[in-house]
C-alpha cells in the first residue's frame, strides 16, 4: 500500500515538474503591474508626490512606446502619510491583494525600515530612491536596490569640497535629533576629522522645531565662520535668514534634501552663500533638457507643477526597473528582473548621473556636483 | 551681554505670536468655559487663505493683516455656528474632543487644497532688517510685537470698558445668572469665537510671513499653549503676557543650555509654576480644570 502511495505521489512530482512554471505574480499577457508605496499626504508629500509623478512620467513614456515587450504598465500607488504602520499595510496590500510584479519605490527611513521584511520575503524587485539608508544595501538584500547617495557620503563630500573653497575657517554644524541628523552629523564629522576642521559648534535641535535664533547667535557667539545646516527644509531656510538677520554672512552647507525649487524662493537673498551637492541634474541644465521636454509630454499641467528633484530621481529609478524587465523578454519574472538589475551598468536616463549596480552593490551611487544657490535666478546653479 | 540682549530680542517675536494664539486660547475659554484645541489649526487655515488672497489680489501688508483678521473672525463663526452650538449642553469633554476632531480635519484640508509644499509668504517690505540699537530685527518681527501689544490694549479696553465685554465677563463668571440678566450667552459665545479666530489667524498670517508657510504652521498652537497654561486659562491679557515669556525663555535656555533643551522649556516653566499657582500666573483661584 505504502509503495503505491509512493508511486503515486512520484508520479504527481514527476507530472508537476513537467507543466510550465506557475505564472508570476502581476504579470498578465498583455499587462504588467508595478507599485509604489509613498508619503502622498502630509508635509513629506512634497517629495512623495514628487517622486510619484516621476514613476508615472516612466510609466507613460514606456507605453507610449508599446509597453515592455508588449506588456502594458500598470501602477498602483498606495499613501502611507510617512507613518510606518501604513506602509506596512500598504505593502500588504500590493503583495497580496494587487499582486505587483516590482515595487518602483518603499517610502522613506522608518517606513522602509518597518516594511522591510514584509518586502524581502515578498522576492519582488523594489527600488529604494527616496531613502538610501544603509540598512537598504548593507548588508547586500537580494531584492531590493537604492538609487541615490548615501546621505552621509554625500554630507562628507560636499563638507569636503567647502573646505577646500574656504580653507582654515571655524566651522559650526547643527542637526536634527534623529537618524537624518544623525548621517548629518557622522558625515560632518568625518570630513572635519579628515580635513583637520576646527569645529567651534555642534548643536542638535529637536525635530518640528521653526525658531533658530538662538542657535544661529550660538553659532556667531562661537565665532564660527561656516556652517553645515542639518535641517530638512525650512529648518535651514529659517537658518540661513537668521544668518542674515544678524549680518553674520558665512558659508553654509544644506543637503539634497532641501534642493527644491520652494528652498531658494524662500531663502531669498539669504541663500546667497548657500552650498549643496546634489547627483540629479539641475532643472535647467543642457543635460536635462530632454527630460524636462519628456515631462511636458507626459503630465498633466497640474502633475508638471509638483516637479522637483525627487521626480528625476523616481523617473530614473523607474527607468532602471523597466530596463532590467525589458532585458528578461516575454519570460518575465522576479528572478530574471533582479538578475538584470544587478548587471546594470552605466544606465543614461537622463535625469541624473548613470546608474549602476552589481552583485555586491545595490546601492547606485551616481556622481556629486557641488551646487550654490542663486537668489536672483531663485534656483541652485552647480559650481564649476 | 549684547548676546543676551540679542537673545531676548529675537524671543520677544516668536513669543509674541505664541502670545497672539495664547490670547485666542483664554479669549474662548473664558466665554465657553472649553479649550479648543483647534486653535492652532485655525491659524493655519487663515495663513493659508491670506496668502492666497494676497498672491491673488497683490494686496499689500496692512491689507493682508486685515484680511487675515477678517478670514480668521469668519472661520471662527462658521465653526461656532455649525459646530459647536450644536454641542451646546454636551458633556464638556465631548465638546473638546469635538474640537480635536476638528483640528484633524483642517489639518487634513489644507493639505488637500494648498498641497504640502511650503511657500514663501512675501508682503510689502516684510523682509526688510532693521538695526535698532545695533540689533537686527525683521520689520515682520517687530510688527507683530507692536499687533500683540495692540491686542492687549484693545482687549483690555474691550472687557473692562465696553457693553458688551462686561457680558462676556459675567458669562465667564457666571453663565445662568447672566442670561437671567438677559445677556445672550449663544451671542457673546458667537463673538468670542470670532475674536479668537481672528487673533489665531494674525498669528498665523505672521508665522507664515516670517518663518514660511507650510502644513506645521498648527504646530503654533502646541508651542502656545503652555503661555495660556501659564497665564491662567481665564486670563486673556496673562496669556498674552505668557507668550512673551515663554518665547523668552525659550531662546535664553537655546542660548545659555544644549539646544534640544530649548523645545521643552515652556513645558517645564509650567510644571513648576502649576505647582506653586495651579491657576496660573494671572488666573482667578477658581478655574475649572478639564
Amino acid at each position: 500500500m505504502n509503495l503505491r502511495l509512493t508511486a503515486v505521489a512520484l508520479g504527481l512530482l514527476a507530472l508537476g515538474a513537467s507543466l510550465p512554471a506557475a505564472a508570476q505574480q502581476g504579470v498578465t499577457d498583455t499587462e504588467i503591474v508595478i507599485g509604489d508605496i509613498l508619503p502622498l499626504t502630509g508635509p513629506p508629500a512634497l517629495l512623495g508626490v514628487a517622486h510619484n509623478v516621476g514613476v508615472k512620467a516612466a510609466v507613460a513614456e514606456a507605453n507610449a512606446a508599446g509597453g515592455i515587450n508588449g506588456r502594458k504598465l500598470r501602477l498602483i500607488s498606495e499613501d502611507d502619510g510617512y507613518v510606518p504602520s501604513r506602509t506596512i499595510q500598504g505593502v500588504r496590500k500590493l503583495v497580496n491583494s494587487d499582486k505587483i510584479f516590482a515595487f518602483t519605490s518603499i517610502s522613506g527611513t522608518a517606513q522602509a525600515q518597518a516594511a522591510m521584511q514584509l518586502i524581502r520575503q515578498s522576492g519582488l524587485p523594489a527600488m529604494a530612491p527616496i531613502t538610501t539608508y544603509e540598512g537598504l544595501y548593507k548588508p547586500t538584500i537580494k531584492n531590493v536596490f537604492a538609487v541615490g547617495y548615501d546621505m552621509r557620503e554625500a554630507v562628507y563630500e560636499m563638507i569636503v569640497q567647502m573646505a577646500d573653497r574656504y580653507p582654515g575657517k571655524k566651522w559650526a554644524v547643527i542637526s536634527q535629533d534623529d537618524d537624518y541628523g544623525q548621517n548629518v552629523r557622522d558625515g560632518f564629522e568625518r570630513a572635519a576629522k579628515e580635513k583637520k576642521l576646527q569645529v567651534v559648534s555642534s548643536q542638535v535641535f529637536k525635530k518640528g522645531q521653526s525658531d533658530f535664533s538662538s542657535e544661529i547667535l550660538k553659532v556667531k557667539q562661537s565665532g564660527a565662520e561656516a556652517l553645515m545646516a542639518g535641517g530638512v527644509l525650512g529648518e535651514n531656510v529659517t537658518m540661513v535668514k537668521e544668518l542674515e538677520r544678524i549680518g553674520h554672512k558665512i558659508p553654509v552647507g544644506v543637503t539634497y534634501v532641501s534642493r527644491v525649487p520652494a528652498s531658494a524662493k524662500m531663502m531669498g537673498t539669504a541663500g546667497e552663500n548657500v552650498y549643496t551637492v546634489d547627483y540629479v541634474y539641475l532643472e535647467t541644465s543642457p543635460e536635462a533638457k530632454d527630460f524636462m521636454a519628456k515631462l511636458d509630454k507626459h503630465l498633466s499641467p497640474e502633475e508638471r507643477g509638483k516637479v522637483n528633484r525627487y521626480t528625476f530621481t523616481g523617473y530614473s529609478a523607474a527607468r532602471a526597473l523597466f530596463a532590467a524587465m525589458d532585458k528578461c523578454g516575454k519570460a518575465l519574472t522576479a528572478a530574471c528582473t533582479i538578475a538584470e538589475l544587478e548587471k546594470l551598468k552605466n544606465l543614461e536616463t537622463g535625469a541624473m548621473t548613470p546608474v549602476s549596480f552589481s552583485a555586491n552593490d545595490h546601492l547606485a551611487a551616481p556622481k556629486l556636483f557641488l551646487m550654490k544657490a542663486d537668489p536672483a535666478s531663485v534656483s541652485y546653479k552647480l559650481v564649476k | 551681554m549684547s548676546y543676551f540682549i540679542e537673545l531676548v530680542a529675537s524671543g520677544l517675536a516668536i513669543g509674541a505670536i505664541y502670545g497672539l494664539v495664547a490670547m485666542s486660547f483664554a479669549v474662548i475659554y473664558k466665554a465657553t468655559g472649553i479649550v479648543n484645541f483647534a486653535q492652532g489649526e485655525m491659524g493655519m487655515l487663515t495663513a493659508y487663505t491670506s496668502w492666497t488672497i494676497a498672491t491673488t489680489l497683490g494686496t499689500d501688508a496692512v491689507t493682508t493683516v486685515l484680511v487675515a483678521v477678517v478670514a480668521g473672525a469668519i472661520l471662527g463663526l462658521v465653526c461656532e455656528r455649525l459646530i459647536m452650538r450644536p454641542m451646546l449642553g454636551e458633556p464638556v469633554l465631548s465638546v473638546v474632543l469635538v474640537t480635536v476632531g476638528l483640528a484633524v480635519v483642517l489639518r487634513s484640508l489644507v493639505t488637500m487644497i494648498w498641497g504640502a509644499a511650503p511657500h514663501k509668504f512675501a508682503i510689502g517690505g516684510a523682509d526688510t532688517i532693521l538695526q535698532i540699537g545695533g540689533i537686527g530685527v525683521r520689520a515682520s518681527q517687530l510688527t507683530v510685537i507692536a499687533v500683540l501689544l495692540l491686542a492687549i490694549a484693545g482687549f483690555w479696553f474691550f472687557l473692562q470698558h465696553s457693553r458688551f465685554g462686561v457680558a462676556m465677563r459675567a458669562v465667564a463668571a457666571d453663565e445662568k445668572t447672566a442670561r437671567l440678566m438677559g445677556i445672550s450667552t449663544a451671542r457673546v459665545q458667537a463673538v468670542a469665537w470670532a475674536a479668537a479666530s481672528g487673533l489665531a489667524g494674525l498669528a498665523g498670517a505672521f508665522f507664515a510671513v516670517i518663518y514660511g508657510l507650510a502644513p506645521t504652521i498648527f504646530e503654533i498652537g502646541l508651542k502656545a499653549f503652555p503661555a495660556t497654561v501659564l497665564g491662567g486659562f481665564d486670563s486673556v491679557l496673562g496669556s498674552a503676557a505668557s507668550g512673551l515669556i515663554i518665547g523668552v525663555l525659550e531662546n535664553l535656555v537655546g542660548g545659555y543650555l544644549p539646544s534640544t533643551l530649548k523645545e521643552i522649556a515652556g513645558f517645564v516653566l509650567i510644571l513648576v509654576v502649576l505647582m506653586v499657582r495651579p491657576f496660573g500666573l494671572f488666573g482667578e483661584k477658581r478655574i475649572e480644570r478639564v
